[in-house]
């Protein structure tokens, strides 16, 4: 049975591939009728899962982490790098700060904060009854120790690139070793400390590191090997609702409440951490033998229906997009360079974001589980995203007109557009391959660009490997005139990380004086004010959409099937105690 | 005989230096490095910073100071780090070891428990029933790819009977070191390792096979028979014992696949080894562990080749190693 739906699966994506390629080539660009059953909406997903039941006592549940390899188990903030370990994390580790729908941090975490009148210094009173779970006191001295440990030279992690913790005063003369101590950081008493910066940055309040490292149980091991110490592997210990108490590695934890919780008692007693292989979650799910799982969406079509357990789903923090080289990377002065004249003119950026029919990408690749995106913050930023950014549509009409108006016009009458010089133009595309959607995807993509006159090929005819592909993007490889790639966008809405002038990871490299400042205001003194920073945002999603650096072409939605039994469950981010609330109306979980 | 054997693993040392070369040369071409994954996901990093850690990592030392910085280590027994599981390379392997050696060992024996029975009936009886099942299953097993198999293993010992678990290789709610964890750590393999020796009794099945029927027309078999010698006495002393020589000569290689662990059987039953590791390893650029791994398996093959043709002329006077 199985065997049968594998090739189901693989029928239908051909299926679908052949529907998609019909949707392009039709010059009136009908995506209308074709559309044979409903295509799924986000928007329509609750956030918080509906069982009314009351829960039992002493409750145990399994989470399913949906993965084909295993968790690599470096369990601190400092240090970890894939996302099945942060998933193990969030049962037993805590940021200090809980943090509201825009992710920005509240009074009601683990600590208060209070910003200085000038926003340059945050001060922090950790609660008197949070304790790590070995039932020593979280103090100011374990949160200062995070950043000693973070900035220090030796320090192995991946952590330190952060501009906030680079504008902490004194940590650029701690991390070259000569001080010993952040002048910046304050010890007030041992539940309070303060933190100032160079400059008042409103990103402070969703970006500022909020992991606090247990001083009293790390500080003996030098920080040089703190990242293979089993302190933070096996044995690492944390402030939140639960404790590890036994760990298969790779493969299974087992959680025990922590009955100190600051918080409050946790519903729950234990909580079983499985790593399960995305072929069989479906099963597993419908037999109970998981609880909860973030499901793969390219399988929420067969999972639809299932009687046992229910979806709740949100918009992720994420887009694909397709980028544009516009000039290189000097890596000398550590700038972003725009001098490539290929496609210096906006008019044939945007020409080729109409030419792109992203709904039919989303309903037909994707079940509508993706969907076109507007711009370059997605709607998962409830406050910054701008729904009348004058998102570029599909409009085929238009990118000819614009195509048109720029000069590019089929000269030789070959069916594709010469350059305004009358010379050949070919764009060369560089995707990425991984998933069965990679191919049919790129492949939709150059036929919608075939149609409106532009002949785009793959960059050596095929699709590029993850890391060849980054190397080509990274080193700027002529070759490589526009590629298709994605981005997590972290809970931090400032985009300059990514779009900055001196940032590496801009990688089209498009600069103008105007996105400087833009982006500038954007994370300025002005912008704590919440309105003053929305405008900002709002005009920078517009200026972009206009210049069209890059295309954003698809939003994401991220789905978790929850199994019947389950109560109070929810992936609203304003809820971040969700862990601790959790709890199950049987003792059985609901099967199929 | 011995001094067979001394020359041949004198012969290794070099064998190994080219081969580390040749490994070092291959990992360092490929393109891309262990922080281009890590950083394409969160990209919270300044040039700087970036350009730094390459040169705490080593990254940006000339090719050759890495190479000898890495023999050094590997002749010291430390293989150095693994930059995305943050764990020293030996400490990784042991623990996904000890994992895999299990399932290969459990693959291995019961893929000969299976094909050797089939494999005599076959060749004993030949075109009989019995052996156009052997056949007629040979052909399946060898067609059929492993990782579908396993799938369909696990949905239907697994899911629909619920013989078996479905994930793992132990249930974490058992306590270490007591009987039930052992029974758990059986119970958790008897899936995959079913799943594994089915699909690689082909072979040897064949070899079995194609060996009896070889054996059974030759002359001094006729010679026995025509001595009287009892039919099953035919076969059991004569005919096995010389159909089983090129069997013996592969004991040597099965070394290799014990360490080598099975990517499919692991993803499929979230059973963590090593030939997951490998392929991760691989995709995510943790060089040193995939040097480690491939140095290892470079070894045993060695190592395995000349078990083999110990055995071999163990088993076999008429071969003669001077």
């Amino acid at each position: 049975m199985k065997k049968k739906r594998h090739v189901f699966k693989f029928l239908s994506l051909f299926l679908a591939l052949g529907l998609v390629l019909s949707a392009c080539s039709s010059t009136t660009g009908g995506s209308k009728n074709n559309a044979s059953k409903p295509k799924e909406n986000i928007g329509n997903f609750p956030l918080a899962v509906k069982n009314t039941k009351k829960p039992v006592k002493d409750g145990s549940l399994t989470y399913g982490e949906v993965s084909d390899t295993p968790f690599e188990g470096t369990l601190d903030y400092a240090f970890y790098t894939g996302q099945p370990d942060f998933d193990v994390m969030q049962f037993f580790q805590e940021p200090l700060f809980a943090t509201n729908g825009d992710y920005q941090f509240t009074q009601d975490g683990a600590a208060t904060y209070k910003m200085s009148n000038n926003n340059k210094t945050i001060t922090v009173k950790i609660k008197k009854n949070v304790n790590w779970s070995d039932g020593q006191p979280v103090t100011a001295q374990d949160y200062e120790y995070s950043f000693l440990v973070i900035g220090n030279k030796d320090y192995t992690g991946v952590r330190y690139g952060d501009a906030i913790i680079q504008s902490i005063v004194g940590m650029k003369d701690y991390h070259e070793g000569k001080a010993q101590n952040i002048s910046g950081i304050k010890i007030i008493d041992d539940k309070t400390l303060s933190i100032t910066f160079t400059d008042a940055n409103p990103s402070l309040l969703t970006g500022l590191w909020a992991y606090a490292m247990p001083k009293h149980y790390l500080s003996d091991v030098p920080i040089k090997d703190l990242g293979k110490s089993d302190k933070i592997h096996k044995n690492a210990i944390g402030f939140g609702p639960y404790t590890i108490t036994k760990m298969v590695p790779g493969e299974s934890v087992e959680f025990t409440r922590n009955d100190n919780y600051w918080h409050g008692k946790p519903q729950l007693k234990t909580i079983i951490f499985k790593v399960v292989n995305p072929k069989v979650i479906l099963q597993s799910l419908k037999k109970g033998e998981v609880d909860i799982a973030n499901y793969p969406t390219d399988q929420y079509e067969a999972a639809k229906g299932s009687k046992n357990f229910q979806f709740v789903g949100k918009v992720d923090l994420a887009y694909s997009y397709i980028g544009f080289k516009l000039g290189h990377w000097d890596a000398k002065n550590s700038v972003n360079v725009m001098d490539n004249p290929k496609f210096a003119d906006k008019r044939l950026r945007q020409a080729m974001a109409y030419a792109l029919d992203e709904k039919s990408v989303g309903d037909r690749l994707y079940n509508g589980l993706r969907f076109p995106a507007t711009g370059l913050i997605p709607p998962s930023f409830a406050s910054w995203y701008s729904k009348d950014t004058d998102p570029v549509g599909y409009d085929p009409k238009k990118a000819k007109a614009l195509l048109d108006k720029a000069g590019y016009k089929d000269v030789d009458g070959d069916g594709f557009r010469e350059d305004p010089n009358g010379k050949k133009f070919v764009i060369n595309y560089l995707a990425m391959s991984g998933g069965d959607i990679a191919e049919p995807l790129a492949k939709f993509y150059m036929q919608c660009w075939k149609n409106v006159g532009l002949n785009v090929q793959l960059v050596d005819g095929r699709l590029a490997e993850f890391n060849s592909f980054y190397k080509m993007v990274e080193n700027d490889d002529p070759k490589v005139d526009i590629y298709g790639g994605a981005w997590g966008t972290g809970t931090d809405v400032d985009p300059y990380g990514l779009y900055g002038r001196d940032v590496p990871f801009n990688y089209s490299h498009f600069v103008s004086d105007k996105n400087d400042q833009l982006l500038k205001q954007g994370h300025s003194v002005k912008a704590f004010d919440h309105a003053y920073r929305q405008k900002t945002y709002v005009e920078w999603q517009k200026y972009m959409n206009d210049e069209m650096p890059i295309i954003p072409t698809l939003f994401r939605s991220v789905v978790t099937a929850v199994n019947n039994r389950v109560t109070n469950f929810t992936v609203d981010p304003a809820d971040v105690f969700v862990w601790s609330e959790v709890g199950v109306s049987s003792d059985t979980p609901a099967a199929e | 005989m011995l001094k067979f054997i001394l020359r041949r693993i004198l012969i290794m040392i070099p064998q190994l230096i080219i081969l580390s070369v040749l490994i070092f040369a291959l990992a360092k071409a490929m393109p891309g490095d262990a922080l281009t994954g890590q950083l394409a996901s969160s990209p919270k990093m300044d040039a700087q910073t970036l350009h730094e850690l390459k040169q705490k990592l080593g990254m940006l030392d000339p090719p050759y100071v890495q190479y000898f910085r890495w023999l050094k280590g590997l002749l010291h027994g430390d293989m150095g780090m693994s930059i995305i599981h943050q764990t020293p390379v030996t400490q990784l392997l042991a623990g996904r070891m000890e994992n895999t050696i299990l399932l290969s060992a459990a693959v291995l024996i019961l893929s000969y428990l299976i094909a050797i029975p089939l494999g005599i009936v076959s060749g004993r009886w030949t075109d009989s029933w019995a052996d156009k099942m052997v056949v007629g299953y040979n052909y399946i097993t060898f067609a059929t790819p492993l990782f579908i198999f396993a799938l369909l293993m696990l949905f239907i010992f697994g899911f629909v009977l619920g013989w078996f678990p479905t994930s793992g290789s132990v249930d974490i709610r058992v306590e270490n070191g007591t009987f039930s964890y052992f029974m758990s750590k059986v119970n958790h393999l008897i899936l995959p390792a079913f799943s594994g020796a089915i699909i690689s009794t082909t072979v040897t099945i064949q070899y079995l096979r194609t060996e009896i029927i070889d054996t059974k027309i030759k002359d001094f078999v006729k010679t026995a028979r025509a001595k009287g010698v009892s039919e099953s006495n035919v076969y059991t002393r004569h005919i096995l014992r010389n159909s089983f020589l090129p069997i013996a000569a592969f004991l040597g290689y099965d070394i290799v696949s014990l360490i080598g662990g099975s990517v499919f059987l692991e993803s499929i039953y979230g059973y963590p080894g090593i030939g997951q590791l490998f392929i991760t390893s691989i995709a995510q650029r943790d060089f040193s562990v995939v040097t480690a791994l491939v140095m290892i398996s470079g070894l045993a093959t060695l190592v395995g080749t000349l078990l083999s043709d110990i055995i071999l002329s163990a088993v076999d006077p008429r071969i003669r190693i001077e």
